[in-house]
Formats: structure tokens, sequence, C-alpha cells
């Protein structure tokens, strides 16, 4: 549980309590006085940088219950602001709680405006917590901090009044259906036990009179009256209520049971009458805060640097974990991976005494055996021109007109190259490097001339077509171009000539096939 | 928010950004750890299971190498194995051109280079090379250029594929005599294989 400090500010003291572990740990009171204020700013000086909360018991309150058309967000920011400065002109200490819908048909809202009347009370024992530096968490009155205790004591009347007495009078609160109404301090005089059993009568039936005034609660209705005896002194006097007034319960809590119910010890009980609203306070604070927001920027600078560091140590955490974790998944597979080597040596190790037993060779086994079989492969894979020489001789045996005069040949990924037939291509060694792409297959260039000719074109064109047919349907065969005929009689080229030229004397009917083979299977 | 709360909320947000720096190093550097851890095992995993397959093929690679052994010497022998040996494929010629009864060959040998049909062969760790050699010899008719390739092929000086081949026939003009009638051009390429030193059995 966080530190906080804890103020209760009245007209005569100022009790300052240090909140510590869930409890008050320290609880001390001060004159409201010069002496008084410069001992309450030594006891600052030792609780630099705690939150404070500050808690008013003061005559100059003023509680209004009043009912707001229902509205969201900005509007209900302007139009309460609004209504908070028409009441409260001449403070800056106000606040407005919204205690719930109206169950009327337009559902208004209902809320509570309350305000310190004058903010000069508690004007420099706010200077001084503000010139520490240190942040104030809120600044509230006290019968609003005194509804905690209807929770404590889990008290269910429908119409309760709290009475208590403190050092500047008797404070009553009513609370009807267990919500804050209507809360007043009295100045009157209490000194002798006879005096002040008729005073504390006196006091609630002005108060019941005031209540039915404002319509908050009929005089013939059920009252329950709960008076804190945290001294153990009113005995007498709560007896003396209940029997002056037939129609109201009187419950007295002494000492003994306010300490056990609310977890407060009794030192701190006689302490001072506000260690039990401190305390209350120290648990949870009400929501109906007086502090404006000038007042309130330390403090919402506070909340501010603790939620960077709570972030800061929600990151350290996750990154602890995060890292954590990826070091113990390391540590993990580093395990896997010795375990894994182990056993690799170990099966490395099995293999190694095997191979002792293998005959001496001067590569491993799959090397061995894929360089024979490559080798074989390259064997029976050879081509030679061998091929095309007997397909010719076959084709040559029926068309004896033909002659041959050259033959190219090539197993490549391209064909012969029909214009290059007069020398071989490049070698290889001078292409380009990086491997052939596409499969090899055989292709040949014939370059022959038809004998006897004696100029009938006609004729010899036959002959060659022919030729070409007889070679064409080999099954080897993939396709037989007719690449030059002895008359080019091709209609896109040009063709010229004279018909008294005598093809007897010296013309000679050439042509050129390229013959391209089926790819090995 | 304005400066002022900048200002006074300066410390807190320079410590959390100084713990997220380090947070994200701190993550950032046992992540590249456990990453490395992670691909070490991988590799690890990778080499033990290598390690077992060998185990349980080591049966299976005896037998292959009491059957691939004596071929595999043979094909070193003859040169297809390691280095080129050139002057086992010129001896090889001038006895393919003796045994022929051609009327000699001139040659050309190209420098190595690797063997641009390898990848039809799947070499795997082997590098095939080749080298080509052209030759020019004349035949006294086509069918010796046949018997001229067979003869090469049976000298035992290497192994080697022909490329392409060129015939022509020459003119005599009509005279029948014992003569060359045919030019021919050829090229051979002489193919060998290196073993990487990888590949190298591991001996005791």
């Amino acid at each position: 549980m966080a530190d906080k400090l804890l103020i209760g500010i009245s007209a005569q003291t100022v009790t300052a309590a240090h909140w510590h572990g869930g409890k008050i740990v320290e609880c001390l009171t001060f004159a409201n006085d010069e002496g008084g204020q410069a001992d309450f700013k030594d006891f600052l000086d030792r609780s630099a940088d705690t939150p404070t909360h500050i808690m008013v018991d003061a005559v100059e309150e003023d509680y209004r219950f009043e009912t707001l058309p229902h509205a969201y967000g900005s509007d209900r920011a302007d139009m309460v602001g609004r209504k908070l400065k028409q009441h409260y002109r001449n403070t800056t200490y106000m606040a407005a709680t919204l205690l719930g819908r109206d169950t009327g048909k337009r559902r208004d809202d209902r809320y509570l405006f309350s305000a310190l009347t004058n903010p000069d009370l508690i004007a420099d024992w706010l200077q001084a917590v503000a010139a520490r530096g240190m942040p104030i968490a809120g600044i509230y009155l006290l019968p609003v901090v005194g509804a905690g205790l209807l929770d404590k004591l889990d008290v269910k009347a429908t119409n309760l009044l709290l009475v208590a007495q403190h050092a500047t009078g008797l404070r009553l609160t009513f609370f009807r259906d267990r919500q804050f109404r209507l809360s007043r301090l009295t100045r009157g005089d209490s000194g002798r036990p006879e005096n002040r059993t008729r005073y504390f009568s006196e006091e609630i039936s002005n108060t019941r009179l005031y209540l039915h005034a404002l319509r908050t609660m009929t005089l013939d209705e059920h009252l329950t009256v709960l008076l804190i005896d945290r001294g153990d002194e009113l005995q007498e006097e709560a007896a003396g209520v209940a029997r002056e007034n037939p129609s109201l319960d009187c419950v007295r809590l002494g000492r003994s049971e306010l300490a056990g119910r609310l977890g407060i010890n009794n030192e701190l009980l006689e302490a001072s009458p506000y260690a039990i609203y401190l305390h209350l306070l120290g648990l949870k604070a009400p929501l109906s805060n007086l502090a404006p927001a000038s007042t309130m920027v330390g403090y919402k600078r506070f909340q501010a640097r603790r939620a960077i560091y709570a972030a800061c140590g929600a990151l350290s955490v996750a990154a602890a974990v995060w890292t954590g974790t990826n070091l113990y998944q390391s540590v993990m597979l580093s395990g896997d991976t010795e375990y894994a080597a182990r056993q690799t040596a170990l099966l490395s190790s099995q293999y190694q005494e095997i191979t002792r037993q293998f005959p001496q060779a001067p590569t491993s086994a799959e090397n061995l055996k894929k360089t024979v079989e490559i080798a074989q492969r390259l064997r029976a894979t050879a081509h030679t021109p061998q091929k095309v020489m007997a397909l010719l001789g076959r084709a040559l045996e029926v068309s004896p007109a033909i002659v041959i005069r050259e033959l190219g040949w090539k197993y490549g990924v391209t064909e012969i190259e029909a214009e290059g037939a007069r020398t071989l291509e490049a070698a290889p060694s001078a292409a380009a490097p990086g491997g052939a792409a596409g499969q090899r297959k055989e292709s040949a260039l014939i370059d022959g001339e038809v004998r006897p000719f004696r100029g009938d074109y006609r004729s010899a064109i036959i002959t060659i077509n022919g030729f070409a047919d007889r070679l064409a349907e080999e099954p080897e065969v993939s396709e037989v171009k007719v690449v030059k005929l002895p008359l080019n009689v091709n209609p896109a080229l040009s063709l010229s000539g004279n018909t008294l030229d005598n093809p007897e004397q010296g013309g000679t009917a050439e042509f050129k096939l390229l013959l391209v083979f089926k790819p090995p299977k | 928010m304005n400066q002022a709360d900048l200002q006074a909320l300066r410390n807190p947000l320079l410590v959390v950004a100084g713990v997220a720096l380090l947070g994200a190093l701190a993550v950032y550097s046992s992540g590249r750890l456990m990453i490395a851890a992670r691909q070490q095992l991988a590799q690890q995993q990778v080499q033990l299971k290598d390690a077992r397959t060998r185990l349980q093929k080591s049966g299976d690679e005896k037998d292959i190498i009491v059957r691939y052994l004596e071929s595999f010497r043979q094909l070193e022998r003859n040169g297809f194995v390691g280095d080129e040996q050139r002057i086992n494929w010129l001896d090889g010629l001038r006895l393919a051109n003796q045994q022929a009864d051609l009327f000699g060959v001139d040659y050309q040998i190209g420098a190595q280079r690797p063997y641009l049909h390898a990848a039809e062969f799947s070499p795997g760790p082997l590098a095939l090379n080749q080298s080509v050699m052209r030759v020019r010899f004349r035949l006294l008719h086509e069918g010796d250029l046949d018997r001229f390739l067979v003869s090469l092929a049976r000298q035992g000086a290497g192994i080697f594929a022909i490329d392409q081949c060129l015939l022509r026939r020459i003119d005599t003009r009509g005279v029948i005599r014992y003569q060359p009638n045919v030019n021919a051009e050829c090229d051979l390429s002489w193919i060998t294989v290196r073993v990487s030193a990888s590949g190298e059995q591991k001996k005791p």
C-alpha cells in the first residue's frame, strides 16, 4: 500500500497522520496558531513527496442537492461548472458529485453540490504543503468522508443520524438509504453531563425539525441515532436521548467496538477525534473532491510519474520474462545440440570401424559408382556420322542421278548451320561457358548436284524433291528442309536469266538439303 | 500535457526510455542466442541424420566399392579419371591413323574447360571437363571415317564424344588410283572427370 499523508483541518486544531502499510502509523495534532504551524512544517519536512489528502471540519460548509438534465461529456461538465460558479462565487473549493438518475420521466441527473465557503481556513496549511512540492491528492469535507463509516459498520437503517462530539462542536450528519443528505456542526455548550444530555437531545430534535422543513424526512418517520463515543463517556447521554425521544433508536458505539470494527488501535482513537475520519480517508477517498485543478497539478504529475514507473516495472518484468524464456530455450537447445553431437560422434566412430573392413578405394563408394556410370553413359550415348551416312546410302541407291559433294554433320543443341558447311562451326572451346540448354540432336547438311543435267530444271527439281522425300520417310528423320534448288522459284525473290543461254554447255543443278534427326529417347 | 508537465516528467520518461532500450536489447540479444542455438541444433541434426544414414548404408557401400572399384581403376588407367592424358590421345591418333590406313591426321587441341553437357549426366560432386580436339585427315572413301573413329575409341586413350564432322569430296578429274578422295574434318570432345577431395573416402 502506498504511503499517504492525511491531514484533518478544523478551526482549532490540525491533525496529521502518516498512512503506511494500510494503516495510520503516526498521528500528531497541531494547534491552529503560529507555533502549531511551525511544528506542522517540521512534520511535513519528514514526509517529502508523499501524496496528501486533506479533510476539513468547519461550519463554513455548504451542501445542495439538485437535479440537472441528463447530459454527457463536455456538455455535462460545462453545465455543472456553470452551476458551481452560480452557487459558490467566493471560493475555489467546491465539488459536484453525481448521485444517480432521477426516477421521474425525464430521468434527470441528481447531483450533490458541496463547498468549503471559507477558503482562508485552510490557506496557510495548504500553502505549507504546496511549498514543499508535496502532491495534494484531494480536499474533502468531513461529513462526506464520514459516509464511509456506514460501510465499515454495516449499518442498514433507512434514516440514520450520525452524532459525534468534535473539538469544534457537535457534528450531526444525516443519511437516508445510506446516502449523505445533510450535516450540521453546532457550537453549543456541552460542559456538564446533565447539560450535555439535554444539549444532545435538543440538537437531535432541531435536526429532525430541519429535515422536516427540507422535506427530507417527516417527524413521524423512524430515526436511528448512531452516537460515536470514542472516549466511552456518553453512556448517560445515549440513555437520556433514548428516554427523551421514544420515536428513535439511539445506538452508542464505544471505544472498543469502534476499534474492533474499524481496525484502529485504542491509542489512536484517544489521540484525536479525527483519527476515525482520517483512517476512513486513508482507506478510500470519497468522490466529492473540493480541490481545484490548479491545486491538483502536483498530484496529477505524481500519478503520471507513478504510472510511468509502474510501466517501467511492467516493461522490466516483461523483458526479464521474455529474456529468461529465450535463455532457457537457448540452454535447452544447446543441450539438445550437444546430445546430437555425441550421437553423431558415436555413429561416426561406428561407421569408421566398419569402413576399416572396406577394400582400399580412392574415393567414396558414391563417387566410384557415379564415375563408372557416367563413363558407361558417355559410351552408350556416343553419336557418329555413321547413321546419316547409312541413311544417305539407302536413299542414293534409288536416286542414281544424285551426287553428294559435301556432307556436314553435327550432334548438338542447335542444328548445323546451312551457310556454314564449307568449314566447321567454331569449336566449343570458344563458346560461352555455363553449359548448353536443351536436348541435343543430330543434324546434317547435304551439298550435292544432279548429274547428268541437261538444262531441264523441272526434271532436276523433281529428282531433288524425290530424294528429299525418300530421306523424310526414314523413321529416325524428324525433318528434311530443301535449303537450295538449282533454280530459285520462290515468288518472294526476283529471278533473272536469258532464254538463249544453253545449260547443256556448262550449267549445273546444285542443291542443299538440311536433315534433322529426332532427338534420342 | 504542457511544457511544464513534460519538464516535471523528464526523469521518469528518461528512465522508461532507458528501461525500454535495455529490455529491447536484452530480448534481442537473447533472441539472437536462441536463433543461433536453434540453427546449430538443426545443423547438428542434419549431421546426425547423415551419420545414421551412412551407418545404415555401410553394407551397401561395401558392395558398391567391390562392384565398381575395378572399373574405376580401369577408367583411371585410360585417362578418363584424373588429369588429361594428352600424350595418350596423340598416341591413340597415331595408331588409329595406321590401323585405318589414312594419309595422316592434323590435330589442334583447345584449352580444357567444364564439359558443356555435364548436366545431362547429373555428376553431383564430380567435375566433368572437356578439351576439344579438331582433327583434319583425308580418306580413301567415306567408310574410312567410321573405321578411324572406331579405331581411335579402341586405343584406350580416354573417352571422347564427336561434336561435328565435315566430309568434302576431292575432285580427282576421274582418275582412279590409290589416293585420297575425301577430306574430313571433325571436332572431338575428350572428356575427363575429376573426383573432388571432399569425396575421398576416409581411411584409417
